[in-house]
């Protein structure tokens, strides 16, 4: 590992838990502005965040609202990963989510979070 | 690096660039120096403003984590005034 830090940060749950759904965000919102790498993964329900369209519905009272917090983190760097029986189990493809969001499976996910400074799960 | 300025030195400083981050909730303010902080030179000053009290405790935060120079908070009517100046 070199010396930039890592942040991997799992997303579990989807937009019928606003606040859950956005506390991570804010996390990576606030990693990518310290300069530290970010890697989002999104599983179980937490894909349905990267579903185009779905992050701007989304909205925890004294939070930012969570399609902007997604904006910002793809534009200062953070990469978004999306499991892939997660994604096919809604019946999703590449074409529906947000863009930049990759398809991954579970060693992708082991090979971030090992590689990391750090990880969450939410 | 932090440097506390008392409000009458902070009111002599120019600021490069002034970001109204009012209205915007956690960690949005945080967002947008960030932003802003890449379109000042270094040793210029950023002067963000804040209706989320804990924008000022972010910031300094952030600032130390990355090397930037908080210089302190300014209170006015109904928001604060967040002074950074970009060290690196």
């Amino acid at each position: 590992m070199g010396d930039q830090e890592k942040l991997v940060i799992m997303v579990t749950h989807g937009p019928e838990e606003p606040e859950l759904a956005t506390i991570p965000f804010a996390m990576a919102g606030a990693a990518v502005a310290s300069d530290v790498d970010v890697v989002m993964g999104f599983q179980g329900d937490g894909c349905l965040l990267v579903k185009k369209g779905v992050a701007e519905t989304v909205t925890a009272p004294e939070f930012a609202p969570l399609g902007g917090l997604l904006e910002s983190i793809v534009e200062l760097g953070g990469q978004l990963l999306v499991c892939s029986p997660c994604v096919k189990s809604r019946g999703l493809s590449e074409d529906d989510l947000v863009e930049g969001t990759e398809i991954v499976a579970a060693a992708r996910f082991v090979a971030e979070i090992t590689s990391a400074t750090n990880s969450l799960v939410y | 690096m932090t440097t506390i300025l008392n409000e009458t030195d902070l009111s002599t400083l120019t600021a490069a660039k002034i970001v109204d981050a009012r209205g915007a909730a956690c960690p949005g303010p945080l967002l947008e120096a960030k932003k802003a902080m890449g379109g000042i030179s270094v040793g210029d000053v950023l002067e963000l403003w804040s209706s989320d009290s804990q924008t000022k405790n972010d910031v300094a935060a952030w600032a130390g984590k990355v090397g930037h120079e908080f210089l302190g908070v300014a209170s006015t009517d109904g928001y604060e005034r967040v002074f950074v100046r970009r060290a690196k």
